[in-house]
């Protein structure tokens, strides 16, 4: 039997990082700790190689590297690589057996939510961290489309970004393996994030909660200026900022679209009462749990009732007065280097 | 017979300690002239319980802190080494994170110990050992030993972590900037800061203004130092001095005459030592030297700061300079962790356990009140609820006969296993990396330059030159032999030498290293100071003119 390389996440944990990915990895340790995560599935990186190698994209791609290795380092060259590269990977289908099982799983994942066609969203997982350097694909919807979708996110790992990354840190450049999360589209309400520490000061006895109408790449990108909460951890004071939002993120026919919000809910807190204090709640949690401070992505789902909307898709160390901690964590490397000699 | 055993368990015994490790020091700068024995108990439990604390808490890579014994009133110790390669790695990995606090917070953890420790000397404070019950006496007197026990604990632990970031900083100016801590600019930038110990010799000169303008001065200038007190009762004007004054010595004279023992009274109890100091400062006349010198040493610092900044590449600057600020706090923490940790603990513990030494001598238990310090916390609990049930005096005249005996033969600087020699055991200490040894105990070793012909060699402790008339002192009770202008030749100085450093030209000291005391404090009054010249104390007499070049570590003996 082929080796598995499609993971539910309540299989997977943070070991499994190498695996599948920090993303699908860290959905697989939020499943474990109790937080409601979107229902979904993990594609490990052995599913990319075996793909790479069973369609025969890995040997032309390794070909191309090795016929253009001399001009590579030309902005402009990366450039075309990037659209050559994505080209062949996204114009092989699934090898017959792999579009099998991926079909079986994403039928199982309609069968649990219930619904045909399920909208997904196909994310790219990668066990290093390359912000924003892979796609991510939303609202995708029957099996032919996540089949698709996938491989192009397989594809993204070969943007131009991605690419000048890897020659900068000295990767293998033609070797990239990538894991892929598949999961249920919440039907999003609002969404945003939350951090156990005020990113600016790192004030660790308040929590910070962000949001906007609609899904939470608005939020994530910064595009637009978002409600702002900022809760003490002991005494729960809240201290509320709510923005005029004109513009929220919400599903297209394909994909997704900006909108205009409606009047009415332009000047309205995103969030109420309860729901902020419930994702306050297991912000705190979490950050226990870990003993450090979250950077935490939520979604409020409109279709079910309070608790059972409140959706987490992201934990992750929060990075806060960023130079200091490096600076501090820096000194201690070089003290401790003082009993080598 | 085991009775006899002044601390139980730590015992120096040849066989079975040269078996586990072949060199045992003595700690020359607290344990000469020999402890009584309370005194001996409390700080080989303790200290040695401090260091092992420190080094574990901060999970320093090659050492678990230091093994200490005790020998006929001498503290002797040796280093326990990390012995294996993996472990030495292990604990790498969890002392990047257990030092990262202290870089990122020092003066708030540094201010919270005072606040606890302070806190709990308050604590013991409270209780008037005279009225008190059995029962409350002898609760002081546990609550003496846990405070001891935790002085101790949060001294090294911070001295650990705080001379660490030292011995960075040094190394970095070294590779950095081609800077050592021989040289006068890498002094200049460690100096020019006030610290507790400084701040009490101010208030001492406050009060010889005081005295002056009163038209006290007399009473100070015309009696003998023990006669001051009484004289100063005789007038209105004396006794609201006096009274001031034990206000003040109420809060910072909680301080030992002599640093690591408690059998001399505190300030609190003879305020001679200080009115003798207020009497010096009447004597110089003139502004609070320190205080010059201090501006002048802030400005020179600012200097030297910017000096090495700019010959470090920008990009490291951004690390450096945090460095270098924790590095200066180890001069500030050298000195005013003695104020308030050693000096203060140590009048705890002689005014704890002088309460039941009265109770005990009341009581026939003992026959003076200060025999106490001739017993140890297990016999003081045998007696300590029912004092008239025991006599403990056999006790105490035995000790008290081998105390004696151990003042006439001094104890052996160290302690060897057959075929090991002192050069071989200083060389495991440097190697251990282990930063008391390296900045404290061996310092580094001086360089024989024969072209300069010297009669010692040492290290740089602080930068100048100087001549004057030299003064070899061996204890504190000497200290008031030393006259303006002298050069101080010593083993080593403590903070109970500190006021003197104002009427001295320049010191030499045969053992010590860039945070030993005499290089802080000659530092921040602007004298050379030069360390480890192994045999100053035996080289020169007392009167002898004498250069010190403390820039090339050169002492010469003028009039041979």
């Amino acid at each position: 039997m082929a080796k598995k390389w499609i993971y539910w996440f309540d299989e997977i944990d943070s070991d499994f990082n190498e695996l599948v990915g920090k993303k699908c990895a860290n959905l697989g340790e939020m499943t474990k700790l109790g937080m409601r995560v979107p229902p979904g599935f993990a594609i490990s990186v052995d599913g990319y190689e075996r793909f790479m190698e069973d369609s025969g994209a890995g040997e032309e791609v390794q070909r191309y590297f090795h016929d253009n290795r001399h001009e590579i380092n030309r902005v402009g060259k990366q450039v075309e690589a990037s659209r050559e590269i994505r080209r062949i990977i996204e114009s092989k289908n699934l090898p017959q057996e792999m579009a099998q099982e991926l079909r079986q799983s994403y039928a199982s994942l309609c069968d649990q939510v219930g619904l045909h066609d399920l909208p997904v969203a196909v994310r790219s997982s990668g066990s290093v961290s390359m912000p924003g350097q892979m796609e991510t694909y939303l609202n995708v919807r029957g099996k032919n489309e996540v089949e698709r979708k996938v491989t192009q996110v397989w594809g993204s790992a070969f943007t131009t970004r991605a690419i000048a990354f890897r020659l900068e840190k000295s990767m293998d450049i033609a070797k990239t393996p990538i894991g892929v999360a598949v999961l249920k589209m919440i039907n999003a309400k609002c969404a945003g994030v939350v951090l156990t520490v005020l990113p600016t000061t790192g004030d660790m006895t308040k929590v910070v909660v962000e949001g906007n109408w609609g899904l939470g790449e608005s939020v994530v990108s910064g595009e637009i200026t978002p409600d702002q909460f900022i809760v003490d951890k002991t005494c729960g004071e809240c201290e509320a900022t709510i923005s005029s939002k004109t513009k929220m993120v919400c599903y297209g026919p394909v994909g997704t679209r900006v909108a205009e919000i409606p009047h009415d809910l332009r000047c309205a807190s995103c969030l109420n009462p309860d729901e902020l204090a419930e994702i306050v709640r297991i912000a705190k949690d979490v950050e226990a749990h870990f003993n450090l401070p979250q950077d935490m992505e939520w979604v409020i789902d409109q279709d079910l009732p309070f608790p059972e909307n409140i959706y987490w898709v992201q934990a992750r160390p929060a990075k806060f007065t960023k130079k200091k901690q490096d600076e501090s964590q820096y000194l201690a490397d070089l003290m401790s280097q003082i009993f080598r000699m | 017979m085991k009775v006899y055993d002044v601390v139980p368990g730590l015992e120096f015994d040849a066989e079975r300690d040269l078996a586990q490790s072949p060199a045992w020091f003595l700690d020359a700068t607290h344990s000469v002239p020999p402890w009584t024995p309370m005194f001996g108990w409390f700080w080989i439990n303790f200290c040695r319980h401090g260091m092992q604390y420190g080094a574990e808490k901060l999970s320093l890579p090659t050492v678990h802190g230091w093994d200490w014994r005790f020998m006929n009133g001498g503290g002797y110790l040796t280093l326990l080494l990390v012995k294996s390669e993996e472990e030495k790695q292990r604990r790498e990995v969890e002392f990047r994170k257990a030092i990262l606090p202290l870089i990122q917070d020092y003066d708030g953890i540094w201010n919270g110990f005072v606040k606890e420790i302070l806190g709990r000397y308050e604590n013991l404070k409270t209780l008037d050992l005279d009225s008190a019950s059995n029962i409350e006496l002898l609760d002081n007197f546990e609550g003496t030993i846990n405070t001891c026990r935790r002085m101790w604990e949060i001294h090294m632990y911070m001295m650990y972590g705080t001379y660490t970031a030292y011995i960075l900083f040094e190394n970095m100016c070294r590779e950095l900037a081609g800077i050592d801590d021989t040289s006068p600019v890498f002094h200049r930038i460690v100096s020019g800061f006030d610290n507790k110990v400084f701040q009490v010799d101010r208030r001492l000169w406050e009060f010889s203004k005081i005295a002056s303008d009163q038209g006290l001065a007399s009473v100070f200038l015309e009696n003998q130092e023990l006669d001051i007190r009484g004289k100063l009762e005789e007038s209105e004007k004396g006794r609201n001095f006096l009274k001031d004054f034990s206000e003040f010595l109420n809060e910072d004279g909680w301080r030992m005459q002599r640093m690591s023992e408690m059998n001399l009274p505190t300030w609190v109890e003879d305020p001679t030592p200080p009115l003798s100091m207020v009497k010096q400062f009447i004597l110089k006349g003139g502004s609070f030297d320190l205080d010059n010198e201090r501006n002048k040493r802030i400005l020179e610092r600012e200097d030297a700061e910017k000096q090495i900044l700019s010959k470090i590449p920008s990009e490291q600057r951004a690390w450096l300079e945090p460095l270098m600020r924790l590095a200066q706090k180890s001069g500030i923490f050298s000195e005013e962790h003695d104020h308030y940790l050693d000096l203060y603990t140590h009048a705890m513990m002689r005014r704890s356990a002088l309460g039941i030494g009265r109770r005990f001598a009341k009581s026939g238990t003992i026959d003076n009140h200060e025999d106490i310090f001739f017993l140890i916390p297990d016999e003081v609990r045998r007696a300590g609820l029912n004092p008239g049930s025991f006599d403990l005096r056999y006790i105490v005249d035995r000790r008290k006969s081998d105390w004696m005996e151990w003042q006439k033969t001094p104890n052996p600087p160290a302690i060897l296993a057959e075929g090991f020699d002192l050069d071989q055991a200083m060389g495991i200490l440097v190697k251990s990396n282990d930063p008391i040894a390296l900045k404290v105990v061996v310092g580094s070793m001086p360089q024989v330059r024969p072209e300069l012909k010297a009669d010692l060699y040492g290290t740089c402790g602080s930068p100048g030159v100087a001549e004057g008339t030299a003064r070899v002192i061996v204890t504190e009770d000497e200290l008031h032999l030393i006259k303006e202008g002298d050069i101080l030749v010593a083993v080593s100085t403590s903070p109970s030498w500190t006021p003197v450093f104002s009427m001295i030209k320049g010191v030499v000291v045969d053992r010590g290293a860039s945070l030993s005391h005499a290089a802080i404090v000659g530092r921040e009054y602007g004298i050379p100071v030069v360390m480890n010249v192994f045999e100053g104390t035996a080289k020169i007499r007392s009167g002898q003119r004498i250069r010190v070049d403390a820039n090339l570590g050169a002492v010469y003996i003028l009039d041979k």
